[in-house]
Order: structure tokens, then C-alpha cells, then sequence
């Protein structure tokens, strides 16, 4: 089955439908939220708590408003930027700089990743951005930045930072368009 | 606001939705983001490819969880009760999770079934694990930034709890209904304990909750906060045999000054070694 139907099923209460989607979706959930967040320990915390959520709040799901998959990794990515701003917070800045320095925006993505089909794609699909564009998005959504932080960090105006977000995002759009 | 200045926000609210796709606006942004997409159409198509744009980057990233996750996600779902959908939203009261410990609400006919051995840390989750566990997402419902980072902290904490490989819930019951449960780790030597059921207490009292250890005085554990705030209990070190709350004044007493209104055995989690 689809997450799609297993998250209707889900929101009625079925148990053994969640165990399935937990099946499709556990990897999907996890991967993101430990590439966001990078603590081991603190990434299944997370995970957890959404897969959780996904289970508590499955009747909020609109179909007509998207895939599940998509539902559910957006609610994965809100909660991993969530958490690793409140740590980052509370980190002083310079042990924040010395971990920017260790963690470059996108060479770890493949580190991290399981070999697939996806990763390639998606990794063909940035280098085609420019590096602006590159840099914008992925400071945001693999390292949980603000686009105003980006700005700061790749010094440039914030009106170009927003460009560049959505360019890079549209351009991603056409070059993975094929892949779904 | 002139007419162009009014003109001139929105397009920068407009600008903000790839940034507000990518989850990259800072809360208050997000959450003026968010009423402006309540009024703006052509906003929330956009808003929505541009979201889905944003989550072709997730693919790539997929990986493996751990595999006891699995085990404590399931387990908590089963002593997780569901919020209603869309249109009640937040304003639904929830069904207390006690009113269920002994009977599974409407929608799961389903009996669980303990299949797999290693489900046992969770087996006697019944009312325990539902109000931590509900805890953790009680989170969403508060307004106060103050509140709601406090409130955060203290789920990370349970949830640190409940992530725990030896995590194992029990709970007490008494007649009149009211119950004591509590989810701990031994290994960790934290819990977190619920009270439910026993109302409020009269102006200038408290519920305190004490570590009962053999050959020991009652160690404070703290005070819990009122409703069915769970409390975070740590050092609690492998020899406690039990945990026992009594009704003190105010700011809480170095020694109880009365008899427990109610213990609970910590030996089926894993203590009393």
C-alpha cells in the first residue's frame, strides 16, 4: 500500500496500518532528521517524536493538498530545524564556528546517505545550480539556517538569498522533474 | 499604512515563500507568513510547489533507524491516544489518556497483541505511558513563547526518558480511580512520573514526590506542578524500591511531614537491585 492510504487508515486508528507506513516512512523520517540535526542520540529522539506525532495527529492530513510523503517530511524537517536551532542557541559561537568550519554545507550529504537511485539524482540536480543557489538552499535545509543566517554566511543581501532560494528550488524542479 | 506601503509588505511577504518552504524564516516571520497564506491564494499554490521542491532534498538522505526504535515507536503508539482531525484541531479537548488505560479508544477494535518478546519493556504501558507519552506533544497546544520552550525542554527530557533501551512503564491504580504511573529507565536511573486524578490542592499546598530507598530517609524529588504536569525524576539510583508522594506545604518540606497518599513499587521496572 501507499503511505497516502496507510496515513487515512492510520488516522482511523489502525495499528497495523502504522506499522507499515513505519515501514515505508522510518528511513525517509530518520535519514532527513540526522542530517539535520547530526547528534546521533538526539536525531532518534526526534524521529521518534515525529513518527509519534504522525501517528497522534494522522487525521490532520489532507490529500487534497499533497502527497503523504511529502506531509510527513515536511513535519520531519520542521521538528529537526526546530531542534538543532534551540541547540544551536545554546551553543557558544565560536564552537559554532569551529563545527561550521568541520561540517561544509553539502559535502557530507553523501557521506551519510545509503547509496541510491535518489541521492544521485538529487546530487546531479544541485551541481546544476549555481553555487549561490546551491549554497542557499542547502545552508537551509540540510543545516537548519535561517535565511537570514545564510545571508550573514554567505554575506550577501537578504533579497538575493531569497532569490537564489527560489531559483534553486525551481531549477531542482525541472532537473528532478523525471523522478518522483 | 499608505496604500504602496502596503503593497510594498506584501511583495515581501510573497518573497518569503521559498524561504518559508525550506523552513528558513525565524518563528515570528513564520508565523506572519503564515496568516498572510490564509489570505493569499495565489500564495498558497506557490507556497505548496515550492514545498514540494523543498522535499525532493529529503530524498536523498534516507538511512536506517535504529532498530529499537521501531520497537519503542510502535509501544508508544499503542498508549498514544489520536488527536481529532483537521477541523477541531487544537481546541478539541483531548480524551484524558487514563480514561483509556483499560479500555482502547473508539476506532481500535484491534486488540494489540504481544507477539514479539522484546515489546516487553512496554507491556504494562496502560495509563503510564499514555500521559507521559502525551506529554510530549502537549507541547503544541500552548501559546506563550516562555511556556512553550519550558514545556519543549521538559519533552526533550521525557523523551530522553522513553528513548531509553531499558525504558519500562508501571502504574498504580487505586479504587476511587486515581493513579500513579510512571515510565523509567534503571540504566539512566530517571523517571518520569505522572499523578492523575487527584485534583487540585488547596491554596498553599503541594504533591511532593519522595525516593524511597532501603536503610535510607525519603529523598525529595521534587514538587510536581499542577494538572497532569508529569515531573522528571533523576539519580534515582538502582537501590530505590519506591516512589511516594504526600501533600506538604508550599515550596515543599526537606522530610515528608505525613503518610504517603500514594507509593508505587519500583521493582517490575527494574529497580531494588
Amino acid at each position: 500500500m501507499e503511505a497516502d492510504e496507510l496515513l487515512v487508515l492510520v488516522a482511523g486508528g489502525d495499528q497495523k496500518a502504522f506499522e507499515e507506513l513505519y515501514g515505508l516512512v522510518s528511513g525517509p523520517v530518520f535519514g532527513l532528521v540526522r542530517r539535520v540535526v547530526r547528534d546521533p542520540a538526539q536525531s532518534e529522539e526526534v524521529a521518534q517524536e515525529v513518527l509519534l506525532e504522525l501517528w497522534r495527529s494522522a487525521g490532520r492530513f489532507d490529500p487534497g493538498r499533497g502527497s503523504a510523503l511529502s506531509w510527513i517530511l515536511t513535519l520531519a524537517h520542521r521538528r529537526a530545524v526546530d531542534r538543532v536551532r534551540s541547540a544551536r542557541a545554546a551553543v557558544d559561537r565560536e564552537q559554532r564556528e569551529a563545527r561550521r568550519a568541520h561540517h561544509p554545507a553539502f559535502d557530507q550529504v553523501t557521506e551519510e546517505v545509503e547509496a541510491g537511485l535518489e541521492r544521485e539524482w538529487v546530487r546531479r540536480c544541485l551541481d546544476r545550480l549555481t553555487t549561490l543557489q546551491r549554497q542557499s538552499v542547502t545552508l537551509a535545509y540540510y543545516d537548519g539556517y535561517t535565511y537570514r543566517e545564510v545571508a550573514e554566511r554567505l554575506s550577501l543581501p537578504l533579497g538575493t538569498v531569497k532569490t537564489r532560494m527560489r531559483d534553486g528550488l525551481t531549477q531542482l524542479r525541472k532537473c528532478l522533474g523525471g523522478v518522483a | 499604512m499608505s496604500l504602496l506601503a502596503r503593497l510594498f509588505r506584501r511583495g515581501d511577504l510573497h518573497s518569503l515563500a521559498a524561504p518559508y518552504a525550506l523552513d528558513a524564516l525565524e518563528p515570528a516571520e513564520r508565523v506572519r507568513f503564515e496568516r498572510h497564506l490564509k489570505n493569499c491564494e495565489r500564495c498558497g499554490a506557490e507556497v505548496r510547489a515550492l514545498s514540494e521542491d523543498a522535499v525532493r532534498l529529503a530524498w536523498s538522505t534516507a538511512a536506517p533507524p535504529p532498530a529499537a526504535m521501531r520497537d519503542r515507536v510502535l509501544a508508544a503508539v499503542r498508549a498514544t491516544p489520536q488527536q481529532a482531525g483537521p477541523v477541531a484541531r487544537e481546541h478539541t479537548p483531548q480524551l484524558p489518556p487514563h480514561v483509556w488505560g483499560t479500555q482502547p479508544p473508539p476506532g481500535r477494535s484491534r486488540a494489540p497483541r504481544e507477539r514479539r518478546p522484546f515489546f516487553v519493556p512496554f507491556a504494562t504501558a496502560t495509563a503510564a505511558a499514555a500521559l507521559v507519552v502525551a506529554s510530549l506533544f502537549a507541547v503544541q497546544a500552548n501559546r506563550t513563547q516562555d511556556k512553550l520552550d519550558a514545556e519543549r525542554a521538559q519533552a526533550r527530557e521525557i523523551a530522553h526518558v522513553l528513548a531509553a533501551p531499558d525504558a519500562r512503564a508501571t502504574t498504580r491504580r487505586d479504587p476511587r480511580g486515581r493513579s500513579i504511573g510512571a515510565v523509567a529507565s534503571a540504566s539512566q536511573g530517571q523517571a518520569v512520573v505522572t499523578l492523575s486524578g487527584y485534583g487540585a490542592l488547596p491554596s498553599g499546598r503541594v504533591h511532593q514526590l519522595w525516593l524511597m530507598r532501603p536503610d535510607a530517609q525519603p529523598r525529595s524529588l521534587g514538587l510536581f506542578g499542577g494538572g497532569d504536569t508529569p515531573l522528571v525524576a533523576t539519580d534515582l539510583g538502582k537501590s530505590a524500591t519506591s516512589l511516594a508522594v504526600t501533600i506538604e506545604p508550599d515550596g515543599g518540606s526537606p522530610q515528608p511531614t505525613s503518610q504517603p497518599i500514594v507509593q508505587l513499587a519500583l521493582k517490575s521496572v527494574g529497580f531494588g537491585e
